[in-house]
């Protein structure tokens, strides 16, 4: 595939040499990212007595193969936390997790990509990490469901 | 046309990692953070009783509540835009034995954003305060006794009523 494609691009001569050497690169990678759930739920909390609202752990499941540079995890939310009308800033949620390193705590964000783990080289067999997420309660908070999409992704340039 | 095509690929290779980032492998997953907010009111006084000491109503026609003002705090979940309000009422006239002295003898100012001043009733319930929406607000009531050369001796009782409501 990577040939043909090269022949391709041949007519400009500079690129061509360089889609065939990042097909290379890409082919030889090899990583794996899993989630032990889908799910991050914060229940309805009193927040005089329960400033702060966990959620159940959420194990992280990641290896890395081939892989000759840095890699990183980042998170990053679809949005602020919305239900209907109402919303809560998405900074609301930050999340503690271990091993430490190659993870770290954080604040979330949907505007910028947070790291949430990062290291050097393969992880191979694979490893996990546990991550839990915390919302800052508040009697701010209208009555409703929210909900938002948060995307971990693996990433090794 | 060899020579041509080497110098031009070499120089593009060192421009590569800056040019094209996109080359890196990645995975995604996803998860959708859920959080339920449920229907909460709360309310509290920094006092149980107020008290009003004896007084010559020529030179303390309005008696101030011993102790000093009240504070309230009304803590409220409720949905967005709802009006939530805050009264009071008394459950009867203030009664000494057969004596009385009116429920509306007691009057109270405020403090606070959304706190109202008012006299109190035995009949009606009063505005304390009144907000949209959810949120903990805190406020003061100084209640102030109106004096009178008409009441009769004795120590005088009755019970204020606060409620919270939400929708």
């Amino acid at each position: 595939m990577a040939h043909r494609v090269g022949r391709a691009l041949c007519a400009a001569a500079a690129t061509c040499a360089l889609v065939l050497g990042a097909s290379a690169l890409a082919s030889a990678q090899t990583l794996s990212l899993t989630l032990s759930r889908t799910t991050i739920p914060f229940a309805s909390a009193d927040p005089d007595t329960t400033p702060a609202i966990t959620a159940p752990v959420l194990i992280v499941t990641y290896r890395v193969r081939g892989n000759p540079g840095n890699w990183v995890i980042t998170l990053r939310a679809s949005g602020d936390l919305s239900g209907g009308s109402a919303t809560i800033p998405v900074s609301q949620v930050s999340w503690v997790a271990t091993p430490s390193p190659p993870f770290g705590s954080g604040v979330m964000s949907a505007t910028v990509a947070q790291t949430l783990a990062s290291g050097s080289g393969n992880v191979d067999p694979s490893r996990t990490g546990q991550v839990t997420f915390v919302l800052a309660n508040s009697w701010d908070y209208s009555v409703g469901t929210y909900t938002a999409l948060f995307t971990f992704t693996l990433t090794a340039p | 046309m060899l020579r041509w095509t080497v110098p031009l690929a070499v120089l593009v290779a060192l421009a590569a990692p800056a040019a094209f980032p996109a080359f890196a492998a990645s995975r995604s997953r996803t998860a959708t953070a859920s959080v339920t907010v449920a229907a909460i009111a709360k309310l509290s006084l920094s006092a149980s009783a107020l008290s009003f000491p004896d007084g010559d109503p020529d030179v303390v026609p309005a008696i101030p509540a011993a102790g000093g003002p009240v504070t309230i705090t009304a803590r409220v979940r409720t949905t967005p835009g709802a009006a939530v309000s805050l009264s009071v009422l008394a459950t009867s006239d203030l009664r000494a034995g057969m004596a009385a002295i009116p429920a509306s003898a007691v009057r109270w100012t405020s403090t606070g954003a959304g706190f109202v001043a008012g006299t109190m009733s035995a009949t009606v319930a009063q505005a304390v305060g009144a907000w949209v929406g959810s949120g903990l607000r805190t406020g003061t009531q100084a209640y102030t006794l109106t004096n009178s050369w008409a009441y009769a001796t004795g120590s005088y009782s009755t019970t204020f009523v606060y409620t919270l409501t939400a929708p």
